[in-house]
């Protein structure tokens, strides 16, 4: 069954009639010949929380790092909107790829904020130099967006003068300040506490709420059941079961995922 | 023995004669630096490229600068290039030929500084989309010069001392304005020392300062 919803996908005719804001299509990565992410299909909806799940090494960040081309596909392409980010087989280009990653935001599990910069600078950087808004436009969607996600009084603060978890929610400000259509995040908790991790989640959700696409890799599994309408996981390079987050995790089909689970919850 | 030939001229007098050559070593410093920096910078982005057709060079190029020494490289462009139907005067040569050297030897150090750099914080610069230029400029750079500025500091004394061997091509900097001086009022040992002093009251607190900086830096890196 996991087979069939799979290779549901028919390849959309027109990029205007795509249900799916971002898919990847017979995606593989190799490494030295060795595949890190094998023949992967996957489509997100307009307006969904995917998140994927799986054990170390099966090829979560890689495959979610094609989605931005930070990862460039060893075969397979990736659809954003129905179209193409590579069109034809060529290379993309430098302003193709700067134009995607206007479309496709992402938040790394270290966080990876510009420590030589005030948070406010770190939002405001590519503002100005990637999308060419005005210091001033850009300093004060900077602060709006510092509000939004709780840390106004820290808009003058260096990155090493913030704890993990509000580093965390200053780079989600700086991706949402290109107004990103696709959010990824890349195990955006697992370098936090508990507690930290928790003000982290509730600023997804919250942007969940809002009707953010997103794609994310996570061991949250309360979260990926709570927030998630779409559960991937993946083992060795493929998606071994996906559906919908509760079926998913309660009564998994297939027994690598069961294996997987009962470790997790083992914990 | 000094005192015989002091009663002519009092310290302060033959100070203020040095003084010019001084001042057109540390303009010769900066004309170098001037060259240097942009360079080294220049030579340790050709370096790093993944691309073997510019790194090699590259190489070649750093592995020239640091086999040949500085003297000869001065020579080579101020006797050497009028062959080559290209003529720089005495000063610009000295400041080419000091550049190459200096850009040669510290093109490593920016390369280390550069590659020291987290791999994230460029990942980081293209997920939001800027532009390659912007991410070293804006990014990299920035975060490299913490490192880089230290040892740089280190490598600009060595070279403002080395600025002596313009001397060779009779540019008045301050060791041949010392030597000048001295054949004429014969005062070699004393104009020799005063052009030491001179040489080290701007070296060694710069060195102190290169010292300092790179203790702190070690400090605020481990901490
Ligand atoms: N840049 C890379 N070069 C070589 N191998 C890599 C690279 N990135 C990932 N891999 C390998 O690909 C596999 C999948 O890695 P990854 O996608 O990071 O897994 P996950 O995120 O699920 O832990 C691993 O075996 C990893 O060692
Ligand atoms: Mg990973």
């Amino acid at each position: 069954m996991n087979v069939a919803m799979q290779q549901s996908t028919s390849p959309p005719t027109a990029a205007a009639e795509s249900r799916y804001a971002a898919e990847a299509q017979n995606v593989t990565v190799e490494f030295h010949g060795h595949k890190a992410v094998d023949n992967v299909s996957l489509g997100i909806a307009k307006g969904e929380v995917c998140a994927i799940i799986g054990p170390s090494g099966s090829g979560k960040s890689t495959l979610l790092r094609t989605f931005n081309h930070l990862q460039e596909p060893t075969s397979g392409q990736i659809l954003i909107n129905g179209r193409p980010t590579v069109p034809g087989s060529r290379k993309p280009k430098p302003a193709d790829l700067m134009q995607l990653r206007r479309t496709v935001g992402m938040c790394f599990q270290s966080f990876n904020l510009f420590p030589h910069l005030t948070a406010l600078e770190n939002i405001m950087l590519a503002q100005t130099k990637a999308l060419g808004r005005s210091k001033d436009e850009a300093r004060e969607r900077g602060r709006h967006l510092l509000e939004r996600v709780g840390l106004e009084a820290k808009a003058n603060a260096r990155p090493s003068q913030c704890s993990g978890g509000q580093q965390q929610r200053i780079a989600i400000a700086r991706a949402l300040a290109l107004d990103p259509e696709i959010m990824l995040f890349d195990e955006p908790t697992s370098a936090l506490d508990p507690e930290l991790g928790a003000e982290v989640l509730a600023v997804m959700r919250e942007l969940a709420d809002s009707g953010m696409t997103m794609l994310v890799v996570t061991h949250e599994m309360n979260f990926a059941e709570d927030v998630a309408e779409h559960l991937v996981f993946m083992a060795d390079g493929v998606i071994v079961e996906q559906g919908d987050p509760s079926s998913v995790l309660r009564s998994p089909q297939q027994e690598r995922t069961q294996k997987f689970l009962r470790a997790v919850n083992g914990r | 023995m000094g005192g015989a030939g002091m009663n002519t001229d009092s310290w302060s007098d033959l100070l203020a004669d040095l003084l010019p050559g001084l001042a057109l070593s540390l303009q010769l410093t900066a004309a170098m630096l001037a060259m240097g920096l942009p360079l080294g910078l220049l030579m340790a982005v050709g370096l790093s490229q993944k691309r073997k057709y510019v790194s090699v060079p590259t190489l070649a190029l750093v592995e020239i600068g640091r086999g040949i020494p500085a003297l000869v490289l001065l020579y080579m462009i101020y006797f050497g290039l009028p062959q080559a139907g290209m003529s720089l005067d005495a000063f610009l040569s000295a400041a080419v030929g000091l550049a190459i050297s200096f850009a040669s030897y510290t093109s490593e150090v920016f390369r280390a500084g550069l590659a020291a750099v987290p791999h994230g914080q460029r990942e980081a610069g293209h997920a939001l989309g800027l532009p390659r230029t912007v991410i070293f400029l804006r990014v990299l750079l920035p975060q490299a010069l913490k490192i880089i500025v230290p040892p740089l500091l280190g490598w600009a004394i060595i070279y403002f001392q080395a600025t002596s061997l313009a001397f060779a091509l009779a540019v008045p900097e301050l060791m041949s304005r010392a030597y000048v001086l001295a054949t004429t009022n014969f005062q070699y040992l004393n104009m020799l020392a005063l052009a030491a002093g001179l040489y080290a009251a701007i070296s060694i607190p710069l060195s102190l300062l290169s010292e300092h900086m790179n203790r702190r830096g070690s400090r605020t890196a481990t901490s």
